[in-house]
């Protein structure tokens, strides 16, 4: 049925209405980032710069102000955190990296387990997944962070990395059992049949087969760990270990606000997980739906 | 291997057959299942499991900074638990949870749906780019999203002063965040931004799987199109919106990042919200572990009863 012309001049207007919506805080933050904070001080009724500049970026990435013409004179006002930019990336990209293979390994393993063999404590452990989905982290996280004082891992890569990998699996897990379930285990069979053990048969055969939902979810696990802060807020807030987020939120509550340089680590934090999100979209979108709907 | 099978039967037959690798004897399916759920069990008892017990008992313990260094946390029974309820910042901080949580849930359900209506007319262009756009605040980290709209906020810097301002929608500029009596409310719209396209994709495919010749049927009988959106999509819809809302008032109830970036819990007590007082109260003067627990605690509790509560909803809908 195609819609009469009053009908889809309604829809355009509605549809632009929520464009706009999607789009102010990503145009917001882009003509923000690309102007100096003076430029924002000397006229606070225009929407665009007179003059348009990447210094923002320009500190972000060399994590100094040195040569900086924007910030000549203002090394002193800035937050400590931006000398700390190199080591953020990396942290977030190793953080994030590790758990997306660490949660899909465990995960398709114990998924297989559920989906395959079907002992009847892992009926068990499914209810505690959907149980999981419901506790917030604020609970998980403070006792965590004694726990961890203890044992000596605030502060380090792999603690956070525990950390979200534990939270992250009840997910993967409850995305991944129905969807090996539908692979049918004839297959299986034969290769077991042909002298495979029982897990040769699901790396050689039901693995391979899985590989859209393993992309999907992973892109949906590394979005989620490259955005996460809480967690490393509180187990990971000392200079060396420190990651994009946090870094982010340490910039909260400065005296001198920095708005220009604020906006320009907030697309460069954006920019791996949307070039990921809009590369995978049709992959991220079929593992959120199954995600929300499993269990 | 001699065994004769017909295609019918090579499922049991080869469900039972031991076969004979060089490698050695092949794992009992139930020492397999245990051996390679190990990690997970690791990862759940280590992430899940003890920090829900370990919090419980961080909850009837005196767990302040000297505590904390000597490592011997004394036994106070229900203090911690006395102390907040007594706590008048820790009460409004329930209620602004609450109303948050009411307005931000009940927003993203009403645009939710009407975007995924808008997103189905798949021979319109705008729909189309609608549809590109929608995973866009999926991806970008809260805190990110925090801080942006503290720069459209701001009142002497604002991007959306600036924009009412050109438009000549203004006079002067507005102070967006620096009212109490709104902020909780101007709080909830970015949360809405960020969580909207999880709810969107949901009822998406949920309208996709809707039958067309319901409609038709519905159109022949002469229904206007609010008539076939009240009588046919909403009910159809019902079940995933049951989904959406229980799912996201999980998360809403526990907003954490805006609260961060945008007003710390300011002006005043405005937007102090449960899971922003359960971290200030441990990692923030006072300090106090134990008094965070048990706020956490509390909070989980909540979340948990309404989860409860929905489920027994959807249960005796259905039967």
């Amino acid at each position: 049925m195609r819609p009469s012309f009053t009908a889809r001049l309604a829809i355009h207007a509605c549809n632009s209405l929520v464009i706009v919506f999607f789009l102010l805080p990503i145009a917001a933050a882009l003509i923000g980032s690309l102007q100096s904070d003076k430029s924002l001080e000397v006229n606070t009724h225009a929407v665009f710069p007179q003059n348009w500049t990447l210094d923002n970026y320009r500190v972000f990435l060399h994590a100094s102000v040195e040569g900086n013409r924007t910030f000549a004179g203002q090394a002193a006002y800035l937050p400590e955190a931006i000398k700390m930019t190199h080591y953020a990336l990396a942290n977030s990209a190793i953080i994030a990296i590790s758990v997306t293979v660490l949660t899909l390994v465990c995960g398709s393993l114990s998924a297989l387990a559920i989906a395959r063999l079907r002992m009847p404590w892992l009926i068990w452990l499914m209810n505690l997944n959907v149980f999981a989905r419901f506790i917030p982290v604020i609970v998980l996280v403070i006792p965590l962070y004694v726990t961890f004082r203890h044992l000596g891992l605030l502060n380090s890569l792999s603690g956070v990395t525990i950390a979200e990998t534990g939270l992250l699996l009840p997910f993967s897990i409850l995305i991944l059992v129905p969807y090996f379930e539908s692979v049918p285990t004839e297959i299986e069979n034969a290769a077991r049949i042909d002298g495979c053990s029982r897990f040769g048969a699901f790396m050689r055969v039901t693995l391979p087969l899985s590989m859209p939902i393993l992309i999907s979810y992973g892109a949906i696990i590394f979005i989620a760990a490259w955005n996460e802060l809480l967690i490393p807020l509180v187990l990971n807030n000392s200079n060396g270990s420190i990651t994009l987020p946090v870094l982010m939120a340490n910039l909260v509550g400065n005296v001198n606000v920095f708005y220009g340089l604020m906006m320009a680590i907030c697309i460069l934090a954006m920019a791996p997980s949307v070039i990921l999100a809009i590369a995978l979209q049709k992959f991220v979108v079929r593992g959120l739906t199954l995600g929300a709907l499993a269990g | 291997m001699n065994v004769e099978f017909d295609g019918v039967e090579i499922g049991p037959i080869a469900g039972k057959a031991r076969v004979k690798r060089s490698g050695g004897r092949e794992l009992s399916p139930g020492l397999l299942c245990v051996v390679i759920n190990l990690p997970t069990l690791v990862f759940l008892a280590l992430v899940l499991a003890y920090p829900i017990v370990f919090a419980g008992y961080l909850s009837f313990h005196k767990v302040a900074v000297g505590n904390l260094r000597s490592g011997v946390y004394p036994f106070i029974g229900f203090e911690n638990f006395r102390r907040i309820f007594a706590d008048p910042l820790f009460l409004i901080s329930l209620e602004n949870t609450l109303i948050f949580t009411f307005v931000a849930v009940g927003t993203e359900i009403v645009l939710a749906v009407a975007i995924a209506l808008l997103m189905s007319y798949s021979t319109i262009w705008t729909s189309r780019v609608l549809k590109m756009l929608v995973l866009l605040p999926f991806a970008v980290p809260p805190i990110a999203n925090g801080l942006i709209w503290t720069f459209i906020y701001s009142f002497n810097f604002g991007f959306l002063n600036r924009v009412l301002l050109s438009l000549g929608l203004i006079s002067t500029p507005i102070n967006w965040i620096g009212n109490p009596n709104s902020a909780l409310y101007l709080l909830a719209l970015p949360y809405v931004w960020r969580s909207l396209p999880f709810a969107i994709l949901l009822v998406h495919a949920a309208l996709q799987d809707l039958n067309p010749a319901l409609y038709e049927a519905a159109a022949l009988d002469g229904a206007t199109a609010w008539g076939r959106f009240r009588y046919i999509t909403l009910p159809l819809l019902k079940p995933v919106i049951v989904v959406i809302l229980v799912l996201r008032t999980s998360t809403a109830m526990t907003v954490f990042e805006e609260v961060l970036a945008i007003t710390h819990g300011g002006p005043g007590d405005a937007t102090w919200t449960a899971a922003w007082y359960s971290y200030r109260q441990s990692f923030a003067p006072p300090f106090d572990i134990g008094i965070g627990s048990a706020s956490a605690y509390v909070l989980g509790v909540i979340i948990a009863i309404c989860a409860i509560v929905y489920v027994k909803l959807i249960y005796r809908k259905i039967g």
